[in-house]
């Protein structure tokens, strides 16, 4: 069976859906904003990851066949299969995502997403340049050694994919309460964009908001403190360039810096955003922490349980 | 899909959508004033306390003193972002001063700058006397 490339058949379907995202926000006065170099630079970065993908998209693929070659299962192409494989490729998303904020190695290649202050439609598109060099491709062995084709596990990756791009809008507010506790929806995602301390570190996500309650998580959208978009400090660059290599340069600078320990350079690596050995930087959790002295009545509220 | 057309469709509508942009007007920078300066700090520093702000001229970037020490806000398209400065480079440029930092996220800021706000800023961020 033949899967073809979602993601580049979906093109034309992401440029009408931000014409149309912006024509609502124009009209309407209300729903989002757009800027042209933050959508200029969101744009480059989805061009620069299908390209990414062209070029180094055999590494993943020459690993999955190769895995492929080594089990002996083979669960066929039914529907019930295909459909089974999205379910588990959105469980292993998760973690992917999850691994995304919480180690600083994939961090690296993740945090171009969240590098916009804007949050439309074409931050859905600021995607990494430098996935492979994660080696999260690792995650997606269990499934072609249970027997979904590698084929269907990446044509269910891009719906996966696909499917995250609706979300990134604040055009739609809310939607009905049985799709807001199932699926992942603007509401969730805005919190996942959102870089108030409340908000850091929840609503992992792709298709399925199950994991994150599952896996404690999920945090709701609160009226009260809406999300501010952008990073906990913010680029001061619109160059895709910098905007694809630069935590990756800081690791580097990091890491070879004189006088540090052997466990101190890994950590650098691979502990999490924001661990530096003399206490200079913030990690999440310790953001969360100064939030709570400023403000201790937020203990207990939804992000600081 | 083939790659001629993926490219035409790419390159068309990247292009297409930042001309619309611009032409909507949505290029433009709103110019900085303290209270958008001291918003835009304490987003990014809310443990340090602004003791004095002065906005450029320009409306592009301000010069932010506190206890810990000084920095600056500046404008990033129609947002702004703000970074403590540690013994920063700088050179004097014909429009301003140019602060390079070792800040791969911010690798340099481009002030626009009065002369009499270039001696000040100047003398605020290197602790030299003016």
């Amino acid at each position: 069976m033949i899967y073809p490339d979602v993601v580049q058949l979906a093109v034309p379907f992401f440029i009408v859906a931000i014409a149309v995202e912006l024509a609502w926000i124009v009209i309407k006065g209300r729903g989002g904003r757009y800027e042209t170099r933050d959508a200029l630079t969101s744009l480059l970065m989805g061009a620069g990851n299908v390209a990414s993908g062209i070029l180094l998209g055999f590494v993943a693929y020459g690993f999955f066949m190769w895995l492929w070659a080594l089990t002996p299962l083979d669960l066929g192409n039914s529907l019930w299969v295909i459909a089974l494989c999205f379910v588990l490729d959105d469980l292993r998303y998760y973690w992917v995502h999850r691994f995304g904020h919480r180690i600083r190695w994939v961090w690296a290649s993740h945090v171009n997403h969240h590098s916009s202050q804007h949050y439309n439609l074409t931050t859905a598109l600021r995607q990494t340049w430098t996935g492979t060099f994660t080696f999260m491709m690792i995650v997606r062995a269990p499934l072609i050694l249970l027997g979904f084709h590698p084929a269907m596990v990446l044509f269910v990756g891009g719906l996966n994919l696909i499917y995250q791009f609706w979300i990134h809008t604040e055009a739609i507010t809310r939607l009905p309460r049985w799709v807001e506790a199932v699926m992942n929806t603007p509401s969730h995602h805005r919190v996942h964009h959102g870089r108030n301390a409340r908000y850091l570190d929840a609503n992992y996500a792709g298709v399925f908001i199950i994991w994150d309650r599952m896996f404690g998580t999920f945090v709701p959208e609160l009226d009260s403190d809406r999300p501010d978009y952008g990073l906990v400090q913010n680029l001061g660059t619109f160059n895709p360039l910098r905007v694809a290599f630069h935590e990756w340069i800081g690791i580097w600078r990091d890491v070879t810096q004189p006088g540090l320990t052997v466990s101190e350079r890994l950590k650098y690596a691979f502990a999490a955003p924001g661990y530096s050995h003399d206490g200079s930087r913030d990690t999440s959790q310790a953001i969360k922490a100064k939030h709570l002295a400023r403000s201790p009545d937020d203990a207990g509220t939804p992000g600081f349980s | 899909m083939p790659l001629s057309v993926l490219l035409i469709l790419v390159a068309g509508g990247i292009g297409g959508i930042a001309l619309v942009l611009h032409l909507l007007g949505l290029s433009r920078i709103p110019p900085l004033t303290e209270g958008r300066a001291r918003a835009g700090w304490l987003r990014e520093y809310p443990d340090a306390v602004p003791e004095q702000i002065s906005v450029a001229a320009s409306g592009r970037a301000a010069l932010v003193r506190t206890a810990q020490g000084a920095g600056l806000v500046w404008a990033v398209g129609a947002d702004t972002t703000a970074r403590r400065l540690i013994a920063p480079r700088l050179t004097d440029t014909a429009q301003g001063l140019q602060v390079r930092l070792r800040d791969p996220a911010a690798p340099h800021i481009t002030l626009r700058l009065t002369d009499t706000e270039r001696q000040t800023w100047r003398a605020a961020l290197t602790g030299e006397p003016t």
